[in-house]
This record gives C-alpha cells, structure tokens and sequence, in this order.
C-alpha cells in the first residue's frame, strides 16, 4: 500500500475534525495507508511567517517537511492554504542553495535538516492521479446519479502551477473536481464563477465585507446558473466560507436560499457507506436530509458496505 | 506643481528593500495589468495591489505606502503569477511589501492574535476541540504541536531566532 503522512493544518483538526475523519476512512478504504506526522504545526498561515520574514517562513516549513522526510512518506493535506505554504516554502529552499544554507542553520538549533525527500500533495490530487477515477467507481456503495454538484476547488491548489506536482491541463478551467465528483454519479456543471475565490483567507480577517461580497458573487452565479443540490469542495477555507457565510446573508436578506456544503472526501465516504455521524457531522447550513437521501436504499449499488 | 516627484536615488532605495525582502521580479514588470485583471483582492476593491502596487514601489514611494491596508487583503492565490508575462511573480512583491509593514508593525491589531497562537500552540487557529473530535471518533488529542511541548519548543526557538522575535509579539 502507498503511504503518505496526513499534514492536518488548523482549522480541519480543530474546527472540522468530521474531515479529517472522511480522509481518515476513504483512504486506506482505496488502498492509500495514513500515517500521522506527529509535532506537525501550523503551516505556517499566510498571514504569520510568511508575511514577516522568507527565511522564518521557510523554517517552520521546513520543520514541518522535516517530520514526514524522518517517516520517509510523501506529505498529503487538505487544506489549500497548507498545500501552497508548504509547496513554495519547498520550492523556495530549494531553488536558491544559499536559502537552503541558512534554512538549515536554523533547522539546526533544534536537530532537524530539510533533506527534500518528501513531496507535497493535496488530498483530491493523491485521489485523481493515485489512485483513479476507476478505482473510486468501483468502491462505492451508493450512487449519486441524478444529483447535480456545484464544485469549488479553491485558488491554492491550482496557482502557482509551476511549483506543483500535478497540474491542470487549464488551471483557469479547472476539471479535476469536476471528474472526481462524476466518479460518484452526479453531475458537475460549469458555472461562470467556477475559479472565482470565495473570499476566506487573508481577505476575510482584513475587510469581512469585502469578503462577503466576493463571497456572494460567487453564490449567486452557482445558484442561478446551476442550482445545485449542494456544493462540493476540496479546500477546507472555502468549506468554512460556503458553509458559515449562507447564514450571514441570509440573516441581512441578502440570499432566499440555502445550498448544503460538503468536502469532497465526505461526499465519498457517504458513498464508500462511511457512518455520517463520523464524516459529515458539523455543519451551519443543513444538510441531514440530503445525506439520508445518498444513503437510501433506492441509491445504492452494491451490498457491501465499508465500515 | 509636479504630482509626483521623480528621484532616482529613492526609487533605487525602493526596488533594493522591495527585492531584498523577497519582491526578486519587481523590475521585469511591464505595467501591462494582467495581474489586476485576474486578482480577487481586486475585484473586491482594494484600491492598490498588484499592477498599481508595483507601479508605487518602481516610482519610490516604498515608505510612503506603509498604512496602505490593501496588500493585507491578498489572498496569495497566485492568479497574478500564473498570467504575468513577464515572470514578476507579482504576489511576492506583495508579501516582501508587507514584510516590510510587519517589521513596521503597521498590520491590524486583530492579527496580533494569530502571531501569539502560532507561539503558545504552534497553530496560527487554535481552539480546545476534544469534544468535537470525540464526537466524531477521533481522539480528542490531534497529533499535532498543540498537545506537544518538544514540537512547540521546536516552533518556539525558530520564531524567536528570526525577526518575528524581534517585534516584541511573544
């Protein structure tokens, strides 16, 4: 079995820990093994190393990275912000041999070296390239044929391409979340918006208003031109966003609606059969009717479910 | 009277600091504005981020531009850097500005917060979660620096080694 060290990041471990568990379930279920990178901590957020000082920012990395090249394991994370600090703060070091130095003169004060063994992935990349769009096909229980998906697959995971592993083929019309939502048996329109930000991130903590704006010219473009049974995301800032936010316009009269809001390794473990109080458990904008209707009888596909 | 006065010794000072701070592809811009074109920090209204940010700084105005709030609202998604034609990698000129403004401490109060999280936990968002996790399963420790005091020993020494430590943030 491929094994990779689970980077959690902030906000999955601690605000949506029900995440962590669909990565922690739909994973070894496909054949991909989970080890834990133990004393990993914050990436570092965008808004803290990385905007005081390059070098500190590439330490802390660097620290992070150090961890799972000791396990000798590839890193995979969730969350879109982790997977772009951590890529370009490898890129960085390693780019520029005088950077490298002086990273791990820092690395040193407390025993550790950046050797550069272990790569950088997010989940939905280990997901359609690793292990394939068969390979989910095959495992799942239920079908979400005749359900229609907005996808959001966030900024950070498709710019800047040129320090990621894998790639779109056009990161402004982006198709791997679109594919991998299809493997279930929805369909994944395009909507106009589809790689328009959503507004979480710095821009949120510096000016919520302008985030909210962002927020809602994005919401109203998958509503009208979509109207989804609910959206689906590979980015656990914009999950926040998607799933707090419908509740703040609505309280102002701005929106009429609700769309619910899933990651998309929980929409795949509901699929895979995966308990929903485990997977899919914390959320704002509801959602318990729409994971009883994946989970029906009429919807499933196969007997064996995974546990 | 002139609207903007330009002396090349400060607009040499400018592109040096900008480019030491990590701003590397400030002087192969072209003004060409594809980068605001693309930029959700932009698009949401803030008044001087990529093309208008590099215009400043290449007129000198590196000092001058210390309140300016907008370089806080780039969201570093890099839409900028993957049009640029000209290889600026815009949002690095951004995050060297706003190294810049930190080292000034000229961010808002609010991010103060986060700076002092990453110190006492290791994570930037921190909150008590073993219920949550337990409710769904999981331990209530996660694996990380929080429940760790070598690995926050680790972070800690790396932050106060660096300029961060400096600020008297911790």
């Amino acid at each position: 079995m491929e094994k990779y060290g689970l980077y959690l990041g902030c906000n999955i471990p601690f605000k949506a820990p029900d995440i962590e568990q669909s990565f922690r379930k739909v994973f070894p279920a496909l054949g991909v093994e989970v080890t834990d990178l133990p004393g990993a901590g914050c990436c570092p957020a965008w808004g803290t190393a990385p905007s005081f000082d390059l070098t500190t920012w590439c330490s802390v990395s660097g620290r992070n990275i150090t961890i799972a090249e000791e396990l000798c394991v590839p890193i995979m994370t969730g969350c879109n912000s982790c997977f772009g600090v951590l890529s370009e703060a490898k890129h960085f070091i390693e780019a520029d041999p005088s950077r490298k130095k002086i990273v791990n003169e820092k690395l040193a004060l407390i025993n550790r070296e950046f050797k550069g063994t272990s790569d950088i992935y997010h989940i939905s990349h280990v997901l359609h390239e690793k292990v394939g769009l068969e390979k989910i096909k095959e495992s799942l229980t239920y079908t979400l044929e005749g359900l229609k998906i907005a996808v959001q697959p966030g900024c950070h995971i498709l710019w800047p391409s040129d320090v990621y592993h894998v790639k779109e083929k056009n990161s402004f019309f982006p198709t791997q979340l679109k594919e991998l939502v299809e493997a279930l048996g929805a369909s994944a329109p395009h909507y106009s918006r589809l790689e328009a930000c959503c507004g979480m991130g710095g821009m949120r903590s510096t000016d919520v208003e302008k985030s909210l704006e962002l927020f809602k010219t994005k919401l109203l473009s998958i509503k009208e031109e979509v109207d989804p049974d609910c959206i689906a995301t590979t980015c656990s800032s914009c999950f926040l966003q998607f799933d707090m936010s419908q509740k703040t316009l609505k309280e102002r009269g701005e929106i009429d609606f609700e769309i619910p809001v899933f990651y998309y390794t929980q929409l795949l473990a509901l699929t895979m059969g995966f308990d929903p109080a485990q997977v899919a458990a914390i959320s704002v904008t509801p959602r318990d009717a729409l994971i009883a209707e994946i989970q029906s009888e009429t919807r499933k596909i196969k007997e064996k479910e995974h546990t | 009277m002139p609207a903007i006065v330009l002396d090349s010794e400060k607009i040499k000072d400018s592109v040096k600091r900008i480019m030491e701070y990590g701003g590397t592809g400030v002087l192969k811009c072209v003004q060409c504005g594809a980068c605001s074109a693309v930029c959700p920090g932009v698009k949401a209204g803030f008044p001087v981020l990529c093309r208008l940010l590099i215009k400043k700084l290449l007129e000198g105005q590196f000092e001058e531009l210390v309140e300016e709030t907008s370089t806080w609202g780039c969201q570093a998604c890099n839409r900028c850097t993957e049009v640029c034609p000209q290889g600026v990698r815009p949002q690095e000129v951004v995050f060297a500005y706003r190294r810049y403004q930190a080292s000034e401490l000229a961010f808002s109060s609010s991010a103060t917060t986060s700076q002092m999280n990453l110190f006492a936990t290791g994570h930037a968002v921190f909150t008590e979660a073993g219920p949550l996790r337990e409710k769904v399963g999981l331990p209530a420790k996660a694996p990380t620096s929080a429940y760790d005091d070598k690995a926050q020993k680790e972070i800690q020494t790396l932050l106060t080694e660096s300029p961060m430590g400096e600020l008297g943030l911790f």
